[in-house]
């Protein structure tokens, strides 16, 4: 036998891994890539037609108001794809997320419309066997929260019921959470209906509108709770009422902003008109140019060297345009239904607007008020979750629990527990989802939420997440849900396509990222 | 080599499980000292795998005792065996491949900043603690965050058998550990359980079809058959033909032999 043992150790072959390689087993890589290429094409292509910029910010599609909007569909779908993929790391599905956005609006709606109420119904003999209904409990007015509690009472449970099946009976996930697709559709429509099948409502529709926009309820000093724009609308003696009230050198800090802004408008209008005034005289130069006149070149030479226009005047800052912006900052007397359906980031993009030139629009106006509040949420979210599957115990038994079933049961990680609280999870986020939703747009609608569940499965795949589970990263999650949301907004702008090629675009990148995660798992196996 | 005067670490005293009317063991005495490799030979069928599962509490025994440091025991689950220190290192060593050497090593039994689920990991501790006990019985882990995936058959396995020693395992059961292995992994399992056995207290039970492996192992045999015990002894008293004819159930070789030869 050969006895010679060589000196080089089993352990030493990893060690001759290059960083390339390392860094090319990252799960991440490929997607930031992805990414980036798809941040660069929305910048380039969003520019105007004919006004070249090196600059990718110039562009429609990272300007303010560009930004807002992006974000709000990017960070929508990462708070779903949370949920969603740390349950497909633990080896699981919820097809019902969809569905489960749509019922948590509707639920939530109707609360905040309706009030709530517990009913029992029981036969009663008196006048012919009939059903009578007993109101145990019946509240009125909720509040916001008290509805969002409400609401995530129906989906956690619901969430709940669907892992236990799942973990009881050794069903696929797939085929449970696709019945609670259809389950929770259906009945989000039918409660819908037989809400909205009173006297003062559409029949039979399925929406839920006329909510308050209670983000915007304020406390106007003599007027008690109402609303912004209502506020605003008041009659002027009622407003010079107001401004009685305000300390004096907070309306001399919103005069001095609005004399500021007023003069930035006029400004602005100004440009605009010089710009749009010399244009036909450029037009005109051109053909005589052409047209090979001298004299006709250098008078209109002459005209374009002496052209200018009268400035604007700025408007003068009057008391109810004090009083109104007063108003405007007067904060939420909602603060949770603002903390779903707010703005966020406001004292920035009021930056940006003021000494800054980049929030404003050809008006002069301010482009964003802010971010959307579900950027912030989806952050919270996603650190949360970043905290939990990297750092702690639990993110070490979601692992195994999806890596390794036998070998997790084995070292007594309880599985089952593991997995019906992601399911628990997955329905909170699209619960999340929908109140954001419901409080930023004011109604709900049964159709809501429809095909988010693939969206946010498909966002997970992008980012690195393998279907097989055991696998992945929340850094990932939100690269996945970047490429997905932008991957539209990318192809809108790009000229003479389609813009429906986003779709074609995200099959392909899907399939090469199922490819890619595959490839990267067999290598860190080590049976590739 | 183990001092016959200790106490037995472990010891099972006319074991008995019957599968309804099948007879699975029927009356199987062992005795296993500490820092002593104790081989379990025999042919398939002939009850290894009933004997260590009942060792693990898996099974509950029909009748019998079995006693762990001279105190009799009696197990309903697997934990119970793992607390009375009793580790199993199964065929398939219930590691997650694509999770790092530490997460593995402490599945199940992290060590936490604080209490409840949702504690952080003390990942720094964690991977000392892991490279260290991997390094007591022989194998320099140069990342602790590397994959299991990544690592040889080998490593997984002294993986598994650090981290059952390290939870307070006092008889160490190994399934068929040099199986599915190539050659030189199977020298360096081999080579681990030495070092654990140098440990001097901590009592080996070796589950093998190898008969090589076992003689250059084992400090002691007991060889199974049909549920009962065929023959026991130390391994200095055992002749390597009488190894080769009781693993193959008793029957005689060279009759074998013979009827081949026709």
């Amino acid at each position: 036998m050969n006895q010679t043992a060589s000196s080089r150790q089993e352990s030493d072959r990893l060690a001759s891994k290059g960083w390339l390689k390392s860094l090319l087993a990252r799960p991440e890589i490929g997607p930031i890539g992805v990414m980036l290429l798809l941040f660069g094409m929305l910048g380039y292509f969003s520019i105007p037609a004919g006004e070249f910029s090196l600059n990718p910010f110039a562009g429609e599609g990272f300007n303010a108001l560009g930004i807002r909007n992006n974000l709000r569909v990017i960070a929508q779908l990462g708070i779903i794809a949370l949920g969603a993929g740390l349950l497909i790391i633990a080896g699981e599905f919820d097809l019902s997320i969809g569905s489960m956005i749509g019922f948590a609006g509707a639920c939530m709606a109707m609360v905040l419309r309706w009030g709530f109420a517990i009913v029992i119904p029981y036969v009663s003999f008196e006048g012919g066997v009939h059903i009578e209904f007993f109101t145990l409990i019946y509240i009125e007015n909720v509040s916001p929260i008290g509805a969002i509690m409400i609401t995530m009472c129906f989906t956690l449970f619901f969430g709940w019921l669907q892992g236990y099946i799942v973990v009881r009976s050794g069903l696929p996930s797939f085929i449970v959470t696709l019945g609670g697709l259809f389950f929770l559709r259906g009945l989000t429509e039918v409660s819908l209906r037989a809400f909205n099948h009173r006297p003062d409502q559409t029949k039979g529709a399925t929406t839920v509108t006329e909510l308050p926009d209670m983000k915007n309820i304020i406390n106007v000093p003599g007027h008690g709770e109402i609303e912004r724009e209502a506020a605003k609308a008041l009659p002027e003696a009622d407003l010079q009422a107001i401004l009685q009230t305000v300390p004096a050198d907070t309306v001399a800090s919103i005069t001095e902003r609005l004399a500021y802004t007023y003069q930035r408008v006029a400004d602005a209008k100004t440009e605009i008109m010089a710009a749009k005034g010399v244009k036909p005289l450029e037009r005109a130069l051109e053909n005589a140019i052409e047209s090979g006149n001298e004299t006709m070149v250098a008078t209109i030479r002459e005209k374009i060297a002496n052209f200018t226009v009268t400035p604007v005047t700025p408007r003068t800052v009057t008391d109810l345009d004090v009083v109104r912006t007063y108003i405007d900052s007067i904060p939420s007397a909602q603060p949770v239904a603002n903390f779903f359906g707010g703005d966020i980031l406001e004292p920035i993009f009021d930056f940006l607007y003021f000494p800054v030139d980049w929030n404003t629009n050809n008006f002069g106006n301010q482009f964003a008020p802010g971010l959307y509040s579900c950027v912030m949420i989806w952050l919270i979210l996603a650190l949360l979750c970043y905290v939990v599957l990297s750092r702690t115990q639990a993110g070490n038994w979601i692992y195994s629990t999806g890596g390794n079933l036998q070998a997790a049961k084995a070292n007594g990680v309880p599985t089952d527990r593991v997995k019906i609280s992601l399911f628990v999870f997955s329905a909170f986020c699209a619960t999340i989802f929908a109140t954001c939703q419901v409080f930023e747009v004011n109604t709900a609608d049964a159709a809501k939420g429809n095909l988010k569940e693939l969206e946010a499965i498909a966002a997970a795949v992008i980012g690195g997440i393998v279907m097989t589970g055991g696998f992945g990263t929340v850094m990932g999650i939100i690269v996945g849900a970047f490429i997905f949301g932008i991957a539209k907004e990318a192809f809108f702008y790009i000229p003479g396509i389609d813009g429906s090629f986003y779709r074609v675009f995200l099959g392909l990148v899907i399939i090469a990222s199922a490819l890619l995660n595959e490839n990267i798992r067999k290598r860190i196996m080590g049976t590739l | 080599m183990a001092d016959n005067t200790a106490k037995p670490l472990i010891e099972t005293t006319g074991l008995v499980k019957k599968f309804g009317s099948f007879t699975a063991l029927n009356g199987v005495d062992l005795k296993v000292y500490p820092g002593e490799v104790h081989a379990l030979l025999g042919d398939n069928g002939a009850g290894k795998s009933t004997l260590i599962k009942i060792l693990s509490g898996v099974f509950k025994p029909t009748a019998g005792e079995i006693r762990v440091e001279g105190k009799p025991v009696s197990f309903t689950s697997p934990r119970d065996a793992t607390e009375a220190g009793i580790g199993t290192v199964y065929q398939d060593l219930a590691l997650n491949a694509l999770t790092s050497v530490t997460r593995n090593f402490f599945l199940g039994r992290e060590i936490t900043h604080f209490p409840g689920p949702f504690g952080v990991m003390k990942m720094r501790e964690m991977d000392e603690i892991a490279t260290r006990e991997m390094a007591k019985i022989g194998i320099n882990v140069a990342d602790p965050n590397q994959a299991v995936g990544t690592m040889s058959g080998g490593q997984r396995q002294t993986l598994a058998i650090a981290r059952a020693i390290y939870f307070g395992a006092k008889v160490l059961i190994l399934d068929e550990p040099t199986s599915a292995l190539g050659q030189k992994q199977q020298m360096e399992v081999l080579k681990t359980i030495r070092k654990v056995q140098k440990l001097g207290d901590i009592a080996i039970i070796l589950i093998t079809h190898n008969e090589i492996h076992a003689r250059l192992i084992a400090d002691r045999f007991t060889f199974l058959s049909l549920g009962e015990v065929i023959g026991q002894g130390a391994s200095k008293d055992l002749e390597g033909d009488d190894i080769k004819r009781l693993m193959a159930g008793g029957a005689e070789i060279g009759d074998l032999a013979k009827e081949l030869a026709v």
